[in-house]
Order: C-alpha cells, then structure tokens, then sequence
C-alpha cells in the first residue's frame, strides 16, 4: 500500500485475471456442444456434415462469451488507464 | 516387417532435426545474447509502417499493408483459376485443385443454408472467407512482426540495438534479449519522437538507447479495425438481402406497427421484441469482430508469449494449433454471415411460408 502506482498495476492484473473467468462458461458450454455433436455423429454417421456444420455454429456461439471476457481483460491490461 | 526396415534406416533428416533443436537451445539459452527470446511487446492498435508515410490522408498502418497483400494474393490466385476456367481444360490441376475443393465445400454449406438465394449469397460470403483465410495464413510467415524499425517504447521492456551488418551505406540492427534496459517514460518521453530505423542512412539519425522493434507487417485480424469493417459490411449486406428478398416489408421485423395496431396486449410485446430484433443486429456486430479480432489476438499473443519463455519444442505446435484456428475462425464467420443471410431471405411469417410450398 505504500506505492499507489505499483497497488493500481496490481489490481489491474487481478481485474484482468477476474475478466477472465467468464471462460467458464464458455468452455461449458463448447464442451456440452461438442458432447451432443459427437453423440448425434454416433447414432447417425449419415448426417455427419450436418450436425458437424451446425456444432461449429454453436460452438462458435458459446466461444464467443468467453472472447468478450479475453477482450475485456486485454483491455484491461494494455489500454485502460 | 515393416518395422524392421525403418528400424534399420538411419535418415539424414532426423539428425539434422534433433541437431536443430539444440542448435536452437543453445541459441535462446547458452550463445550470444542476440539470439535470446525477448519479451513481446503488445499493442492493441495498429502502428503506422513508416513514421509520417500515409496513403489517401491516412496513416498507413502495418495492418493495412498485410490486408493489401492478402489482396494481391488474392488478385492474382482469382486471375489465375479465371485463366484456368477460360482454357477449357476440365480436370483442375495445381492450385486451381485447392480453389475448387474450398469452394465446393462453400458452395455446398451456402446452398444448404439460402437454397435458390445461394447463387446471389455467395460471392459476398466466400470472398469474406477467402480473404480472412488468406490473411490469417500469411500472418504464419517469418517476418511478420518481427521485423520493421527500431523505436523507443512508450512503456514496457526494451532492449539495446546491436548492429548485425551493413547493406551498402545501411546498416541493419537488432535488439539485444540479453541487455534488458529498464525504461522511465519520464526521463526519455521527448526522445521518443525521433523514432530511430532499422535501417539507418548514412547514421544521421541518433539511434534510440532502449528500442523495441515496431514491425512493418503484422496480421490484419489483429487489428480490431479489419474485423469491424467486415462486420459492419456483413450486417449491412444482410439487410441488403432481406429488403431484395422481401421488398420493404422486410422491415415489419424490426417495426410491428400492424401488430401494434390489431394485436391487442400481445400487439404491445412483440412491439418490443421487434426493437430487441434490432438491437440485435447492432450485437452482430459486435459478436462478429471481437470474435474474429479476440481469437486471432489471443493466438498471436500466446506465440509471442510462450516464445518469449520456451522457444524451443513447444511453438511449432501451437503454429499449427495457429493454422487450425485460422481456418475455423474463416469458416465461423462465413458460415455465421450465411446463416444471417437465410434467415433474413426468408419470410418471418410462418403463414406466407406455408403457402409458398403449395
């Protein structure tokens, strides 16, 4: 506490580290959709092209919360004050 | 069998791979201090290539100039499958091969997405996702961030230049990871503007004391300005495609005013989910640039990163990783624009769509 400068850096890195728990989620949910992706491939191989196109899709949903956190963390680091 | 014979076969190459690998702990741990990992330097916002250099009014930034050449590869590979189409000759050859199977594939996710509206959809989606594609693999080659000029850092780690050999009247330098010079921005903040190059002519500038390299190219996708300019021209080409698809009641989406008129209570909500519609587009947006820019970032920063601590072994694994990230984050957005695209050439009433396939 006796340098602010260096209590201010600090607590930007934790802020940062914090921002980045939002990934939970995501990585959840990319999991769940990865899961469900490879069970449907299992019981109809035939459909393979379809389901993988539309588990992409919802993979890239479910990342994109976890993109948010990274963005705001970076911000964090490098650009907010 | 098999397996005695390549137990028998001593090749060359993996000598000369193993010897490569020491080679290069020795060089980031062991020999001169010039070969030593240095920290990397991360900056959101593009930097211009050369100080005071502009294009049209605007400061050309290394981004730019990668987009550019995404461009011109682009150009000319288009010109050369254009050739290749013209000559009549039917079996594909070269990378002609490579241009059909990727549009095949994309042919194949437009037309099971937009149906009769694929052959109007698909020049807008494949060129989003070729000239990513091209811009996240060229992003791979040695050289893009790593060289450019010499400059004085506003904050962070720098490191002393050492000269490696002269060109002419020019010489080329390179930082030192073994002279880490600790930086004050108070102490050198004017020093700062006479930004030093790589190569310096005839030493007539004064070269900067703790340098950090300011590279000439860097990957268009790590620039937030790239991702967002794709984005707003996706949305707005969604839009386009609606009202072509579905004239000017295309907008009922977003204002329900006959709902809001004959609808009653329920009138009143879907009102409100109208302008949620809305808003949603705006969040298209933003969903698709960060997504691409944060992916793209985040794998450059985790190259630079672990570079900097083990550059031995583990990178070449993660520039395929890298590769593999290139690729789907190209495909995501396209199939994402694709996907936006159907459904906003197709009716939102569902009694008009019934109709349709009587």
């Amino acid at each position: 506490m006796n340098d602010p400068v260096a209590f201010v850096t600090g607590m930007k890195l934790l802020g940062a580290g914090l921002a980045m728990l939002g990934a939970i989620g995501a990585g959840v949910g990319v999991g769940i959709a990865a899961a469900g992706g490879v069970q449907a491939m299992g019981r109809n191989p035939d459909a393979a092209p379809i389901i993988q196109t539309n588990m992409i899709l919802g993979m890239a949903f479910a990342e994109a919360v976890a993109i948010y956190a990274l963005a705001v963390s970076l911000i964090i680091i490098f650009a907010a004050g | 069998m098999n397996e005695e014979k390549n137990k028998r076969r001593f090749g060359a190459k993996r000598w000369l791979i193993l010897a490569l690998i020491l080679a290069g702990a020795w060089a980031a741990y062991i020999g001169p201090s010039i070969f030593k990992p240095v920290a990397p330097m991360v900056v959101l916002y593009p930097e211009p290539v050369w100080p005071g250099l502009t294009l049209l009014g605007v400061p050309l930034t290394n981004t730019m100039l990668a987009t550019l050449i995404a461009d011109v590869i682009l150009v000319l590979l288009a010109i050369k499958a254009y050739r290749f189409v013209k000559s009549g000759n039917l079996v594909p050859s070269g990378i002609y091969n490579a241009f059909e199977a990727i549009f095949d594939y994309l042919w194949s996710s437009v037309e099971g997405a937009t149906g009769k509206w694929a052959r109007r959809v698909i020049p807008l989606v494949a060129t989003i996702f070729l000239l990513i594609f091209v811009a996240n693999m060229i992003k791979m080659i040695p050289g893009f961030e790593s060289i450019g000029y010499l400059e004085q850092p506003q904050k962070g780690r720098a490191y002393a230049p050492v000269a490696l050999f002269n060109i002419g009247s020019k010489t080329l330098y390179t930082i030192d990871g073994g002279q880490q010079v600790e930086y004050h921005a108070e102490a050198a903040a004017g020093e700062a503007e006479s930004g030093e190059h790589t190569a310096t002519p005839t030493g007539e500038h004064e070269m900067c004391e703790a340098c950090q390299i300011i590279p000439f190219l860097r990957g268009s996708a790590t620039d937030l300005n790239f991702t967002l300019a794709l984005a707003v021209i996706a949305v707005f080409m969604t839009q386009v495609y609606g009202t072509w698809a579905l004239g000017p009641s295309y907008f009922e989406k977003f204002f329900q005013f006959r709902a809001l008129i004959s609808g009653g209570v329920f009138g009143i909500i879907n009102f409100g989910v109208g302008f949620l519609e809305l808003i949603l587009e705006f969040a298209k947006i933003l969903s698709f640039s960060f997504r691409l820019f944060g992916n793209i970032f985040a794998g450059v920063l985790l190259l630079s990163i672990v570079g900097a601590l083990l550059p031995i072994i583990i990178p070449p694994g993660l520039y395929l990783f890298e590769i593999f990230f290139g690729i789907i984050q190209a495909y995501v957005f396209f199939l994402l624009a694709t996907m936006f695209i159907s459904m906003a050439v197709v009716s939102h009433h569902g009694d008009e769509h019934v109709e349709e396939h009587h």
